[in-house]
């Protein structure tokens, strides 16, 4: 199974779909996962990363009582993360925290801070704020865009603000901006969308179908990667937004996610329903690229694919980089197997 | 025995020297001739040593031979001897004579003083009588002198007296050059005295003089003239300190306006050449333009010519207006290829510029008018063979965009098919035309271009090669697959019809496969040279390169086209699973209609597909054209099909997620994602594994109920059956039908699958349904 594969494998006991990066945990490259079962019951797993790099150990399995459609990650402490669940017919949306002392006691109960219950609908996701202490979410659904503000001490969540993106817009998730704390991307049906979180306006879009997901480069500001379904990842730069700045041929099959690397700025990977992770060179820059024509440069550029990890039996949808070792990512696909593999091969020389 | 050696050897040697002096004709040789072995043995050399050599024969040889030596030497003593004596009583006799012919001398001057003195009187006699003649005839002279003086004088006065009368003549009869001679003879005199004695007479000839002046003037600038007449007068002003620059300016305007006549114009020239080119049988007609626009170069040519003997040192001006004339032919040439010029009229309008060329180079040798247009030239013929690629391309790109594709009929009718064949052979023929074309430039004899040959093939070479690589980015930007720079187009790829996609994939192999090896052949053919001079930096015309691009734009294209066949279906799965509320779906009554929708876009990939690609090697059996041997292996076929499918609905009635799970493991090592081939069936599948794919993925994203669940189930049985027959790999499409299925049920909240009867009565429903509706849209 494991085919020459580098990568280190565990087995999640269900089908899963998301994976996170615990950031809060300064001192373990550790990733919180939860699997997605309608009939079982589910679990959430934190995973650590032995500091040898050679095991993925289970630090932690915790029963959480729905099927868990999304999962991140507190930026300020590694206790606590935000799931959305499904029970079926209906959504939800909470806010957890793991008992201590946690990895003791296996199967523990998790604690739950609060509820974002302000939504009807299908909840996409929740973003933490990447300011790191901030306690600010936003939680998205289809319809609704909704700023919290978060007490873990007092183990409540306010309502800050809510606004309605419309019915057209059918929103499907999204990314906070980590260079402007007031701006977040949603990805709607036919554009990306750009909020102001103070004033809660829509402020610009990209008009482009099908987008499904979206992250900014923490590098570098005003570039934002998007995966599309049909026509793979395009690297926008927000200042002008009628033209992606770079192509990527993406997945076979779709595109399911993209994240850009932590630290180094042109490495890009995306993971698709072909069951496979690519890891990408993105070294174009908004502003070289204008010089010459758009033929010329494409035939310049040299095979942005550094690498495609095919070891996999299923769709993987679930990726994430490590922010403690930005050359470490943890994938997650369909049938529940994390692999954790390290790209420092590829690495750019500095 | 040294001290005694000595004086006897130096007495030896001047005896020596006197005898070798005496039988050698140059001393110097005896002298200097002297070597180490020659010393010993030659007697006659200086440094010879009578002891030393004695030394060396006693040593040397036995005594027979000193003897004959002895006798041999006493032989030639005795030689000299005689010969010395013989020489001094020569000498003697020689100076016996001297004394006597001295003697005779002394004799024959005696009475010699006596002559002398006579001679001198008679010459006192001759001189004095002479000066007496001298005397007496200076006075006449002096007289006769004075007489000629004055008559000159009077001559002269004469002369200029009758100035005016002769100028009046000479204007009269139009002999401007005796004039004019006349006229500076006097000047000098009529300056002196112009303002007192002969003011009259210097007034009349100035009048006439001025009438003259005008008069060449008037020559000067009329062209009846001959030229020989026109320089004259030129010179004739100059002589008269008439001031020669204005009329320079005035001839040279002349001139510059006559360049305006000259000008091809680009919408005149291709009359030119029409006419140039029927003129040969209709040569009685009136003059055609090309002929008068020859004779203008001509009389032009004449007039520089003139204009260069009336003022040789003015050249330079002239230098500019013909540079100006040859730079205006070249800027009108390149004017005129800017609209399509087929090679024979560019020939043609080469060979009128290039004759000119030659003319004004005849007169003018030094403007290096050979070299300027000869520059001129290169970049027009370089402009000339861009433009003809362009052209092409633009052409092939009108045959690709002529036909409106987005009609009903493209996927029906055999538009497809036109459109690939036209655009075929729109690529090959135009190819071969433009080869065709360049071939004549090749055979062009006209000067330069036997010259330029090298080069015109290294720029052919290199414009085949951008010619490819443009027209493969061309085909991009029309597929849509990668945005033109301004957004128009962008926004317009929308619209791109995915058959034009189709037939650019299948353009991209037959120009890899067919045009670039011929283009290769006829490069080799006719255009190899100039390789290695034109271009360093390797051969321009790189084909294997060119056939990587163009297999990687096929691929590229072909990908494009599933892409967006793929796109259309997946939108309408999208819209399919978004809608309804899965979770309280209702009981299924027949098979969606989403189904019929993703068949039929189906049937319409296949119809492209059929009319451009071929089929692949693997031929599945087609009911349309089965044969006898053929039918036996499909009806096989038909029966494992039917033997599966019932094993599967059968296991599947009693199916838990456990066993499904166990069925995929078994069935896992089927490859879903293969490289597209360019066969029919390939492409097909490759459509369907995709659109398959992308269900799976919708239905994963959803929660059933149980009805939900069923409805999936019943379309999926539905899809099985068309599908299988769409499709060469049946066991991809049986395993991602299953994963559907195994999706679905993952998904459900109660899974209790149909039972088989139950959907073989609504698929076979569904299946009279869609038949009874061909049959009425086919009535009707």
């Amino acid at each position: 199974m494991q085919g020459g594969s580098s990568g280190i494998g565990y087995g999640l006991k269900y089908q899963a779909r998301c994976i996170s990066d615990v950031k809060a945990d300064r001192d373990h490259t550790s990733f919180l996962t939860g699997t997605l079962s309608l009939k079982e019951e589910n679990e959430v797993h934190l995973l650590r990363l032995s500091s040898g790099g050679s095991e993925l150990l289970c630090e932690g399995l915790f029963s959480h009582p729905n099927e868990i459609w999304d999962l991140a990650s507190c930026p300020f402490d590694q206790r606590i993360f935000s799931t959305v669940f499904s029970t079926g017919d209906s959504f939800g949306a909470a806010i957890w925290q793991i008992p201590e002392p946690y990895g003791q006691s296996n199967s523990s109960t998790l604690e739950c801070v609060a509820s974002l219950d302000a939504h009807v609908g299908k909840i996409n996701c929740v973003l933490w704020c990447p300011s790191g202490n901030s306690d600010k979410l936003v939680s998205m659904d289809e319809q609704n865009l909704v700023l919290w503000s978060l007490d873990s001490s007092k183990k409540s969540a306010e309502v800050l603000s809510k606004e309605s993106a419309g019915m057209r817009h059918s929103l499907s998730g999204g990314a906070w901006n980590p260079h402007d704390v007031n701006s977040v991307a949603a990805t709607s049906e036919s554009s990306i969308q750009f909020w102001d979180l103070r004033t809660m306006k829509k402020v610009n879009s990209i008009e482009r179908a099908h987008v499904r997901n979206v992250d900014y480069n923490l590098k570098r500001e005003h570039i934002l990667v998007s995966a599309d379904d049909e026509s793979g990842i395009h690297l926008w730069d927000l200042r002008k937004t009628n033209v992606p700045v770079q192509e990527l041929p993406g997945h076979t099959h779709w595109t399911w996610a993209v994240r850009c690397n932590p630290e180094y700025e042109e490495l890009i990977l995306s993971v698709g329903t072909d069951s496979a992770v690519n890891l990408w060179f993105a070294s174009a820059s908004s502003e070289n690229k204008t010089s010459g024509s758009p033929v010329e440069a494409s035939r310049q550029r040299v095979n942005p694919l550094l690498n495609s990890y095919t070891d996999y039996e299923d769709s993987v949808y679930g990726l994430a980089w490590s922010s403690r070792e930005p050359w470490i990512f943890a994938s997650l696909s369909y049938d529940g197997r994390v692999v954790i593999e390290s790209v420092k091969p590829f690495l750019p020389r500095r | 025995m040294a001290t005694e050696a000595a004086p006897m050897d130096e007495k030896a040697k001047r005896m020596r020297d006197l005898l070798s002096s005496f039988y050698a004709p140059d001393p110097s040789i005896s002298t200097s001739g002297s070597s180490i072995n020659a010393s010993f043995d030659n007697i006659n050399s200086t440094s010879f040593d009578a002891d030393q050599y004695m030394d060396l024969m006693i040593k040397k040889s036995n005594l027979e031979v000193l003897l004959q030596r002895h006798v041999q030497m006493a032989a030639e003593i005795k030689n000299l001897d005689t010969d010395l004596q013989m020489l001094v009583y020569e000498n003697y006799n020689k100076f016996i004579s001297a004394t006597d012919t001295i003697k005779r001398m002394k004799s024959n001057i005696f009475g010699m003083e006596g002559n002398m003195d006579q001679l001198l009187q008679k010459i006192m006699s001759v001189q004095s009588k002479s000066d007496g003649v001298n005397t007496s005839l200076f006075e006449k002279r002096e007289h006769i002198e004075k007489l000629h003086r004055t008559r000159n004088l009077l001559r002269k006065v004469q002369f200029i007296y009758d100035l005016p009368a002769r100028l009046q003549k000479c204007i009269k009869s139009e002999a401007y050059g005796d004039a004019v001679r006349f006229y500076t003879g006097a000047m000098p005199i009529l300056k002196v005295y112009g303002d007192t004695s002969f003011q009259d007479c210097r007034r009349a000839s100035e009048e006439a003089i001025e009438i003259i002046i005008k008069n060449l003037q008037t020559k000067l600038f009329s062209d009846s003239e001959s030229i020989q007449a026109r320089a004259e007068a030129a010179v004739l002003l100059k002589q008269l300190d008439v001031p020669v620059d204005s009329l320079k300016a005035k001839l040279l305007e002349k001139l510059e306006q006559s360049l305006d006549g000259l000008q091809i114009k680009p919408e005149e020239a291709s009359t030119l050449v029409e006419h140039d080119d029927s003129s040969n049988d209709t040569e009685s007609n009136d003059q055609h333009p090309a002929k008068i626009h020859e004779d203008a170069v001509r009389g032009f040519s004449e007039a520089i010519r003139a204009y260069r003997e009336i003022f040789p040192d003015s050249e330079e001006r002239l230098f500019k207006l013909a540079r100006a004339l040859t730079a205006m032919h070249f800027e009108h040439m390149e004017l005129y290829i800017k609209k399509r010029v087929s090679a024979a009229d560019f020939l043609g309008i080469f060979r009128i510029v290039w004759e000119d060329v030659v003319l004004m180079d005849e007169v003018l040798p030094e403007a290096a008018l050979s070299d300027l247009s000869a520059e001129a030239a290169q970049v027009t013929l370089k402009q000339f063979v861009a433009r003809m690629f362009s052209h092409l391309q633009q052409d092939i790109s009108d045959t690709l965009l002529k036909f409106d594709i987005n009609q009903k009929e493209a996927v029906e009718g055999e538009l497809l098919k036109v459109v690939l064949e036209a655009s075929q052979k729109a690529v090959l023929q135009g190819t071969t035309n433009i080869f065709q074309d360049f071939r004549q430039l090749l055979d062009e004899k006209t000067g330069i271009f036997i010259k330029m040959k090298d080069l015109i093939s290294g720029w052919i070479q290199k414009g085949s090669q951008d010619f490819f690589r443009s027209l493969e980015a061309q085909f991009l930007v029309l597929s849509g697959k990668t945005s033109s720079s301004n957004d128009i187009e962008g926004k317009s790829s929308d619209k791109i019809h995915a058959g034009l996609i189709l037939v650019l994939a299948q353009l991209s192999v037959f120009i890899e496969q067919k045009v670039i090896p011929r283009v290769t052949e006829e490069i080799a053919a006719s255009f190899s040279g100039g390789n290695s001079q034109a271009f360093e930096n390797g051969p321009a015309f790189i084909p294997g390169e060119l056939c990587r691009v163009f297999h990687a734009a096929s691929e590229k294209l072909l990908q494009h086209y599933i892409d967006t066949r793929t796109q259309k279906v997946s939108v309408l799965l999208r819209k399919r699973f978004k809608t309804p509320n899965w979770v309280k779906h209702k009981e299924p009554r027949e098979v969606h209609m989403y189904v019929d929708m993703f068949l039929h876009e189906l049937e319409d990939v296949g119809k492209e597909v059929k009319q451009v690609l071929p089929q692949g090697t693997f031929r599945k059996h087609k009911r349309t054209d089965s044969n006898g041997s053929n039918t036996t292996t499909s009806s096989r076929s038909n029966t494992l099909h039917n033997d599966k499918m019932a094993r599967s609905n059968s296991q599947r009635a009693r199916s838990q997620l456990f066993e499904t799970h166990l069925a995929k493991l078994f069935k896992q090592k089927v490859e879903i994602f293969t490289k597209v081939e360019f066969t029919q069936e390939s492409v097909v599948t490759t459509t369907v594994k995709l659109c398959l794919k992308s269900l799976q993925e919708y239905v994963r994203l959803q929660t059933f109920n149980r009805s939900g669940f069923q409805q999936i189930q019943l379309d999926i049985q539905f899809l099985k059956a068309p599908l299988k027959e769409a499709v060469e790999d049946e066991a991809a499409i049986d395993f991602l039908l299953d994963e559907v299925i195994v999706a679905a049920s993952e998904r459900c909240l109660d899974v209790i699958p149909l039972e088989p009867p139950i959907l073989d009565k609504l698929i076979q429903a569904k299946l009279a349904k869609s038949k009874e509706h061909n049959h009425n849209t086919v009535s009707s």
